[in-house]
């Protein structure tokens, strides 16, 4: 069997640009709050279906649903810290129970937006040209994944690195204790970054839908090569993340073309993302974190 | 359908759940490990269960063996996250009950892939009637539940038990004690998950089909509703949370069918168990029978010795 690199390797950066989008918020939550948000899947599917409601049902077009999806979903993302998870923490739960909380929470989404919008799944109407270039496959909307993600991903570093909330953020997620001595309040760095990370969720969602197709389960699909992405970038860090989410998507796709050869089913890429988790844990339980700057 | 086949039914659920149950608060309620992939277990000991009674072999060693595979698996699995934090081993333990379950459902030629693999009863009586069937079932399950309760109780009541608690409570603390905490907890993850073999393994038979759909990760979180609100740490309250959940999950079929409501009763049942988990976490953690304290030598000397100088004093 003949392998078109080229397509593999750009399909690598398809699927790196929709996890770094994706596990963006993921990261920089379970950084600051301590506890991994198995929500955010579902922030994800919320954040694809408000795009199908605002593209497909309302008729609008799809950068105001790209506004719109990310506002809503980034404030139901805040709104579930705000309402549920630090009220919780103050009540003195563990870490444990807050990730059971989060998948609670995940189930009351999930089968609200089922309840709203039925179980079958649906698409966005809209068609993208495609086009070769060589012996490459492209279509418009990859391309515009992968300027979304990667711009998104510079505005972050700006907004980390030159803006007062961006070092309030960077402060708050190396030392709690320390910043709030500062005077940074705290508790609204933390909820900008949920509100973002939500927010940044939607977006990924919205691109899934209109890549491929969108059902209550669409969040939960991709959400376990997030974690997999959080945790080798290093919980917390968003260099890191980008990196990870980079590297996840390069080994999903050659191992996609691998179990080809070897004729098992595809189904198995997740797999893959676990086999990296599983090496992390084992190797560099800190992920890469340390060879980035912390964010 | 036969009322009291239903409810025998019903109880026959209570038992395996029960078990699961039971084996999630050996981890979690004792020991603080957040096992959220159980049913990777409960699935392995079905599976193991399903394959070896098709060759013949006796229903009890099929049962062990669904233990020991589970108990493996359980090792395996939890020895690269049991060093770190209790989210590191929750997010690994989550994916492998995927994989596990994808595997299942993608190769065919292990067990029927989607369409799953018909199992043969335990005991099979000849003509027996679905009334004696079950209660046969009701026999062998509780038979099975009542040695795990006596294993957990008598594990947790020992020298044993203090120290997995310990390990809950403060694991370096206990590392400094010189408890060597991966070994403790590499062991309880070992026993937890041979229970949810087991389990497993009374699942497929009672039910004598079972299917990669009936093990989704909606039953690990089933079983940690149970926990959550029966009361963690206290092996009683458990049961009495799987009893409430699985009376709970009959009552809400049976409504069901009766009720006209504007959500559909499927998605309704799942968020209403959604909203459970959280009052009750919010409202009372510690579920609703609270933790016992450990019974030692030590402590009913204490209390003799109270009671006895009460009576001299009066």
């Amino acid at each position: 069997m003949e392998v078109n690199w080229a397509q593999v390797l750009f399909n690598s950066a398809i699927t790196g640009s929709f996890y770094l989008l994706g596990a963006v918020g993921l990261t920089l939550t379970y950084g600051l709050s301590n506890f991994p948000n198995f929500a955010h899947a579902e922030l994800i599917t919320l954040g694809a279906f408000i795009g199908y409601l605002l593209t497909e049902q309302l008729g609008l077009s799809l950068p105001i649903a790209f506004v719109v999806s990310f506002l809503c979903t980034g404030l139901v993302g805040f709104l579930c810290y705000r309402g549920i998870f630090q009220p919780l923490a103050k009540r003195g739960a563990t870490i444990i129970h807050l990730m059971v909380t989060s998948i609670a929470l995940g189930f009351i989404l999930r089968h609200s937006i089922g309840a709203i919008w039925s179980w079958e799944p649906v698409y966005f109407t809209a068609t993208w040209s495609a086009f070769d270039v060589g012996r490459l496959r492209v279509t418009a909307l990859w391309i515009w994944l992968i300027v979304t993600a990667l711009s998104l991903a510079l505005i972050m570093h700006f907004l980390l690195v030159r803006t007062k909330i961006g070092k309030a953020i960077r402060a708050t997620s190396s030392n709690p204790e320390l910043a709030l001595a500062s005077g940074i309040n705290t508790d609204r760095v933390i909820w900008i970054t949920w509100f973002i990370g939500a927010g940044l969720a939607a977006i990924a969602g919205i691109f899934r839908g209109a890549d491929t197709q969108i059902w209550p389960m669409t969040g939960w699909d991709v959400i376990l090569p997030m974690f997999a992405v959080a945790i080798l970038g290093g919980i917390g860090n968003f260099y890191g993340a980008i990196a990870a989410a980079f590297i996840i998507g390069l080994a999903e796709n050659v191992g996609v073309v691998g179990l080809t050869m070897l004729g098992l089913s595809t189904t198995y890429r997740i797999g893959i993302a676990f086999l990296i988790l599983i090496i992390t844990l084992i190797v560099r339980p800190q992920g890469l974190a340390m060879l980035f700057r912390r964010a | 359908m036969d009322p009291l086949l239903y409810i025998f039914d019903l109880i026959v659920y209570i038992g395996i759940f029960g078990i699961v149950a039971l084996s999630l608060n050996l981890e979690f309620g004792f020991t603080g490990l957040a096992n959220f992939g159980k049913v990777a277990f409960f699935l392995a000991g079905a599976y193991t269960y399903a394959l070896l009674s098709q060759i013949g072999i006796p229903f009890y060693l099929c049962l062990i063996a669904g233990a020991l595979v589970s108990a493996v698996f359980g090792l395996l699995v939890s020895l690269p996250a049991l060093r770190l934090r209790a989210d590191y081993l929750a997010i690994v333990v989550l994916t492998f009950g995927e994989i596990l379950r994808l595997i299942v459902k993608s190769e065919d030629w292990i067990a029927g892939g989607d369409w799953g693999i018909s199992v043969s009863r335990a005991i099979s009586l000849v003509g027996a009637s679905p009334r004696v069937n079950a209660l046969v079932n009701i026999g062998l399950v509780y038979l099975c539940l009542l040695v795990c309760f006596l294993l957990v109780q008598l594990l947790t009541n020992s020298p044993y038990g203090r120290v997995i608690r310990a390990i809950r409570e403060d694991e370096i603390a206990a590392e400094a004690l010189g408890k060597n905490r991966a070994k403790y907890k590499a062991q309880i993850f070992m026993l937890g998950s041979a229970m949810a073999g087991v389990a497993g393994g009374l699942y497929a038979q009672y039910l004598q089909c079972i299917l990669p759909g009936m093990f989704m990760p909606m039953v690990t979180f089933t079983v940690w509703i149970m926990v959550l609100l029966g009361g963690p740490a206290n092996n009683k309250g458990v049961l009495v949370g799987a009893m409430l959940i699985e009376v709970f999950d009959r009552g809400a079929n049976i409504a069901k069918d009766y009720l006209i409501l504007p959500v559909d009763p499927s998605n309704l049942q799942y968020i209403l168990f959604g909203a459970l988990i959280i009052l009750v976490l919010f409202y009372r953690p510690q579920g609703l029978l609270k933790e016992s304290s450990v019974k030692t030598k030590a402590l009913e000397l204490a209390r003799y010795e109270r009671s006895a100088a009460k009576s001299k004093g009066s």
